[in-house]
């Protein structure tokens, strides 16, 4: 049971490389943290700094209030969980479990007790005198938290844990993990670039790009706010359509329609934003304009040349392209997303995701009437990424957000 | 022993089985021939057949005159001593710090790493005989000619490269992880080392200390230039030493018995190392 405060954290390598840049956020007690972010963006760094097996380069780490900077990992009582498991192979499962154990000179009977009462919760009874070699992907997994939970450590580090399993058992250890973590309150902190694990597992997210923090939120603030362009393209699946408009007022034109603002957006737009803007939509927020239920909402309707059409029972995406687009100033932001946000496809154009019901009629190369809700939309200052919009319980956050650097 | 996934033939089975048996041929026609002649009485050496025709354990345990078996000559079993306790000091010594250093090596980012690695490959390359002068003039102040350090340090720094290459191509094999998840489960990172790593390890190891055995067992050049009696003349050496049974007559019999002798040894080390030389040890550590 621990509280973790990052004061300022920045690891830097003795290369001259920033690793973590000023990492500054409070994982609470008993809470389930994500740190979410692309390949190479920190994450997997800052969980060892955490964990004490990289230095800090400057800022303070404490647990507690206490400060831990400089204690050696073995002291740090926090477990972890590798994404390669990380199991002794020269020993059995029992006596990979028990190895914290012995280290702590814990007595043999209650360490047998843990050990077995571990096992039991990770359904490893049957395979506590069994090599890991014997072993399956996702039984090895278990042990591996089987061997973090017998200490009942002050908090969880779990580095990837899922994505060396198939996807299917990937969905089920999720939901194990999930409820395990629920029912011994630890405080957890979990590294991951699958934005859907982030999403559903945990109770906040930090969302990281080069290093840097972009945004820590609840799983919901960051899909319904998210407080720059990067947030925005790298939650959600499919992702948000970011196309280039121009603001003037409430009213903002987007490649293929002119939308009014309704009140609820533009009382929380920042003041004096306008001209040139990036506008983000996700899929769901366009809609075939014949089932359009509530006729009334503000929105407008437009006519697009559907390309192609996924469908897929429960739901149907359709894929247009418009003229304009706003992958020229965004091509670095592109990278970092590879290439999933921004639809670039061709010359001066940007493709778009709909996501529609799935009794709507539209067909492949075939112009069809869409609607688009202007309540749902969402606005980026084009030069530092940020949202034009505040969030409506903490306004201070958007001005905090860190620009996303263009290099 | 053919492609993976596919069929073993006949072909197959003729081709490997034949290769085997001509590189086995190969290899022992030697050694029978040594037991044959130590098996082979004194007179009999010139009739010219490869099987003795009157197979006798004289040269071993002189059955006629005692003090013409190998095992009663009064300098061999001092040497047999001599060689098993140098070869197994320097084994022991060069292995330990061998792990050390190539632990090091593999783990540590420090300045200077490329260095140590070529310099320890440029050791190994040095021709030996280049040094044995000085060395002989070396050991003479330091007072330790004639005894067993004298050896054991030549023959340990003459085969750590070796053991160094050997055990670090073994430790680059075992994932960090391993020592990370120590270290977090509260090890210290001698701990992390004497309990995960060098476990795993035990198979390069062994490795190396069946190579650094040989070499220091089977070593004539510093066995024969840094001692002069029995303290710390080694079989190699030894042999050399043997007599006649007259002054006419060259020991060829005792000679092949002491060469038996002291392969034994060599036979029961790489028999009893080389079930430990298992690979796949460290397979189920990681995902695989």
């Amino acid at each position: 049971m621990a509280e973790i405060v990052l004061d300022k954290v920045s690891k830097q390598y003795g290369d001259g490389f920033a690793a973590v840049k000023e990492a500054d956020f409070t994982i609470h007690d008993g809470e389930f943290f994500i740190l979410v972010g692309p390949s190479g963006c920190g994450k997997s760094t800052l969980l060892n700094v955490i964990v004490g097996l990289e230095d800090i380069t400057s800022g303070e780490m404490r647990v507690d209030g206490e400060r831990v900077n400089d204690v050696d990992p073995k002291d740090r009582n926090m477990a972890m969980v590798f994404q390669s498991y990380a199991i002794y192979p020269h020993m059995t499962v029992r006596q990979n479990m028990e190895f914290p154990l012995k280290l702590r000179k814990v007595p043999a009977d209650e360490m047998k007790e843990k050990v077995e009462e571990a096992a039991r919760m990770l359904e490893l009874t049957e395979h506590l005198d069994r090599k890991p070699g014997n072993l399956s992907g996702g039984q090895r997994q278990r042990v591996a938290m089987g061997r973090a939970i017998v200490r009942e450590p002050a908090a969880f580090l779990m580095d990837e844990p899922l994505s060396n399993l198939d996807a299917k058992l990937r969905v089920q250890m999720r939901t194990t993990i999930s409820k395990l973590q629920q029912r011994l309150g630890t405080t957890t902190i979990y590294v991951t670039h699958d934005q859907v694990e982030a999403l559903t597992l945990g109770d906040r997210v930090a969302v990281m790009r080069r290093g840097e923090v972009q945004q820590v939120d609840s799983p919901r603030m960051l899909y319904t706010h998210p407080a720059n362009l990067f947030v925005a393209g790298f939650i959600g699946s499919p992702a948000m359509n970011l196309l280039p408009g121009t603001l003037d007022g409430h009213q903002l034109s987007l490649p293929m329609v002119d939308l009014d603002l309704p009140a609820p957006v533009t009382d929380r737009l920042e003041s004096g934003a306008g001209g040139e803007v990036i506008a983000g939509i996700r899929p769901e927020n366009f809609e075939d304009a014949e089932l359009v239920g509530d006729r009334e909402a503000p929105g407008a309707t437009f006519t697009a040349h559907v390309d192609v059409i996924e469908w897929l029972g429960s739901e149907m995406f359709a894929h247009f392209e418009v003229e304009g687009s706003a992958a020229d100033s965004l091509t670095d932001l592109a990278a970092d997303l590879e290439k999933v946000a921004i639809g670039v496809s061709g010359e001066g154009k940007a493709e778009v995701v709909a996501r529609l019901d799935v009794r709507s009629e539209a067909r492949e190369q075939a112009d069809h009437e869409l609607w688009v809700d202007a309540r749902a939309i969402h606005l980026f200052d084009p030069d530092s990424g940020r949202s034009l919009l505040a969030s409506p319980d903490t306004e201070a956050k958007i001005s905090e957000a860190p620009a996303l650097t263009k290099d | 022993m053919s492609a993976p996934g596919g069929k073993v033939t006949t072909k197959d089975r003729v081709f490997w089985g034949a290769g085997i048996v001509i590189v086995v041929v190969y290899a022992l026609i030697p050694v029978l021939w040594l037991v044959s002649l130590s098996l082979t009485p004194a007179d009999d050496l010139g009739s010219g057949g490869f099987w003795p025709e009157n197979p006798t354990w004289d040269n071993y345990f002189g059955e006629e005159d005692p003090a013409k078996g190998v095992v009663n000559d009064d300098q061999f079993p001092s040497a047999l001593k001599n060689s098993l306790g140098i070869a197994f000091i320097a084994t022991l010594l060069s292995v330990v710090l061998a792990t050390f250093a190539a632990y090091a090596i593999v783990r540590l980012d420090f300045p200077g790493k490329a260095l140590v690695m070529s310099g320890a490959l440029a050791i190994a390359m040095f021709p030996q005989v280049s040094i044995i002068g000085p060395l002989f003039n070396m050991w003479r102040d330091l007072h330790l000619f004639d005894t067993w350090p004298g050896l054991i340090i030549p023959y340990m720094t003459f085969t750590l490269p070796l053991a160094i290459w050997t055990l670090s191509a073994f430790f680059r094999e075992i994932p960090w992880d391993l020592d990370k998840a120590a270290r977090i489960d509260g090890a210290t990172p001698f701990q992390a080392f004497r309990k995960i790593i060098a476990p795993l390890a035990a198979p390069g190891m062994f490795t190396s200390a069946i190579l650094v055995f040989i070499f220091a067992w089977n070593d004539f050049l510093f066995a024969t230039s840094l001692t002069s009696t029995n303290k710390a003349r080694t079989v190699p050496a030894a042999i050399t030493f043997f007599t006649g049974s007259s002054q006419f007559t060259f020991p060829t019999g005792q000679i092949a018995a002491a060469s038996v002798v002291v392969t034994i040894p060599i036979i029961v080390m790489v028999l009893i190392f080389q079930r430990r030389i298992v690979s796949g040890l460290t397979s189920g550590a990681v995902k695989g």
